[in-house]
């Protein structure tokens, strides 16, 4: 019954999702179009480094996804958000399903969003950019699965701790950029200053790059790795959520 | 012995320095609806947020069905259906698509979702709304949806917080006929609402709160039989007059209502005539029969229009 309800909150979610679905589009087209023009600047970079025949998709899909995969950490705050704007929030709070069963719901429908965004933006992108996995797919997906765990985990934590949608969003775009930055995501780790390089693995998205960069090029070990250190990350973002989220403290969403 | 809905024991609730709820106590049998009246910040809506588990209380008990809601919330809240003060639909999704959430939620699947989905359609003319996203319906329909929305599960207690607000005198008799069908399937409901006509349309027995605590429960006829003068309300231009003569008089601003024993039509006649120069400040009089109106006045002292807002506990 615990499954079948919090089953029923993530298809709910996506339903609600898909009636307005014009933000999902861009979650999409921003990691598309900003590999477009990424592409040909890193491919210089990428020689510099001893990949002597990249063409610069080996950064710049893996970029795209994990800068367009951080975009998703402000709709993981919609869903509840929303919930609060449309004054539904109580009513699912007084309905059969509990906390931990809500948490689930919300989180397996942002999941669904983030599996999505992946297969798209890696599927589109490898297709338009000519991207070659020398490595291994599999360690892709692995990495693609750790990273979308990590961003839901920090939506709910972003969550927990904002009251305000605009709150949320601020947290979620400033650390967007910080953590895009910082990992590697919009220039490659190795031009970026030396204080950044020192602190780069302090960041998740630092692990999801060298990880998708590793399962790209080849390194399927350092890929689980790197894996294994976002489920970390997203293991203690979850406890962070659910030590914060109050369910009766009242949000205020856009109306 | 009959089956209890409903049991809230001793609850109290303070918000800081405000005492909410102060040892409120009320029972609902299986079947019975129950108004629940009282005027703005008496505790109204605390009093059904600790009830659907919203809330915690401070201290006392309250069982749904027999089961403890904040020993067992999750198995208290399967037995409930809550329909807020504040329309909560989900406005781009269809109506069908809203009744089949809360459907599910209840633990209804396939064949039996639907043909619920279908029920309550009927039951609150909502059929040909079903495929109509939620923001594209009329301010009645959106609050038909609403209360449908909060029936999905067949709670054995329902909870509808001023429910017909917005609502036409159509889908007004509509929601009132299903509230009286599922009490006589064996729900208990506790409905508020500022619509005092809707008591006596819906044969509700009635609880009347105020200050945090019920000052009356019983049936209708028992607490106009107890508590149901009637009375003339005077309003002026300034402050009323002296009235002598009449023993029972409260002055409340430019309002001055007189209690009577007498039918109110033969004392409003009696003040008038005592009135002499004050009555060119005179500017409106109401005659207030023994009525559900009478026993808010009476054990209040507020006329029942005076509280319309609702309560709101603090968030």
């Amino acid at each position: 019954m615990t499954s079948a309800r919090s089953l029923a909150i993530a298809r709910h979610d996506l339903r609600v999702v898909s009636r307005d679905s014009f933000p999902l589009v861009l979650l999409v087209l921003v990691p598309l179009v900003g590999m477009v023009f990424m592409k040909s600047a890193f491919r210089p970079t990428l020689v510099a480094e001893g990949v002597s025949s990249a063409n610069g998709a080996e950064q710049a899909v893996p970029g795209m996804l994990v800068t367009g995969g951080l975009l998703l950490i402000s709709y993981v705050g919609y869903g509840f958000y929303r919930e609060h704007a449309w004054h539904t929030w109580e009513r699912l709070r007084a309905s059969p399903a509990g906390t931990a069963e809500i948490m689930t719901g919300k989180a397996l429908g942002s999941l669904a969003l983030a599996a999505l965004q992946f297969v798209l933006v890696c599927g589109l992108g490898s297709v338009l950019m000519g991207l070659d996995v020398r490595g291994s797919w599999a360690g892709v997906v692995l990495v693609g699965a750790a990273f979308g765990l990590f961003v839901v985990a920090a939506g709910l934590a972003v969550t927990a701790v904002c009251r305000t949608v605009m709150q949320a969003n601020a947290i979620a775009y400033l650390g967007t950029l910080v953590l895009s930055c910082l990992g590697g995501a919009l220039v490659p780790a190795t031009l970026l200053p030396g204080w950044a390089q020192t602190i780069g693995p302090a960041v998740p998205s630092w692990w999801a790059m060298r990880g998708y960069r590793a399962a790209i090029l080849g390194g399927t070990g350092r890929a689980a790795a790197a894996a294994a250190v976002l489920v970390g990350c997203a293991l203690a973002l979850a406890l962070v959520a659910a030590w914060r989220m109050r369910f009766d403290e009242t949000k205020t969403g856009f109306a | 012995m009959e089956q209890r809905a409903l049991i809230v024991d001793g609850v109290r609730k303070r918000y800081g320095e405000i005492t909410a709820l102060d040892g409120v106590e009320l029972e609902i049998v299986a079947g019975e609806v129950v108004a629940l009246l009282g005027p703005n910040g008496a505790g109204k809506t605390t009093l059904v947020s600790i009830v659907a588990g919203l809330r915690r209380p401070d201290a006392g008990h309250v069982t749904v069905d027999g089961i403890d809601v904040v020993r067992h919330p999750h198995r208290a809240r399967a037995r409930l259906g809550l329909a807020p003060q504040e329309l909560g639909v989900y406005p781009t999704l269809s109506v069908r698509d809203n009744l089949r959430f809360h459907g599910e939620l209840s633990g209804l699947h396939r064949a039996e979702l639907a043909r619920r989905v279908a029920e309550i359609a009927e039951a609150l003319a909502l059929e040909g709304l079903l495929e109509r996203a939620a923001r594209t319906l009329s301010g009645g329909e959106a609050r038909r949806l609403h209360t449908a929305m909060s029936v999905m599960g067949q709670p054995r207690l329902l909870l509808l917080d001023e429910p017909t607000v917005g609502a036409d005198i159509g889908m007004r008799a509509q929601l009132l006929t299903l509230v009286r069908e599922l009490a006589a399937a064996g729900a208990g409901v506790c409905y508020s609402t500022h619509y005092l006509p809707e008591v006596e349309q819906l044969g509700a027995s009635v609880a009347i709160i105020d200050a945090g605590r019920i000052v009356a429960r019983g049936s209708l006829g028992a607490l106009v039989g107890a508590h149901g003068r009637a009375a003339v309300e005077l309003r002026f231009d300034g402050a009323p007059p002296a009235l002598d003569g009449e023993p029972d008089v409260h002055v409340e601003g430019t309002t001055m209502r007189v209690a009577t024993d007498a039918p109110p039509a033969v004392a409003a006649a009696r003040i008038l005539a005592g009135l002499g120069t004050a009555t060119v400040r005179l500017r409106a009089v109401e005659l207030i029969q023994p009525s559900l109106e009478s026993v808010f006045l009476d054990l209040t002292g507020r006329r029942f229009a005076a509280g319309r807002n609702g309560d709101a506990a603090p968030r």
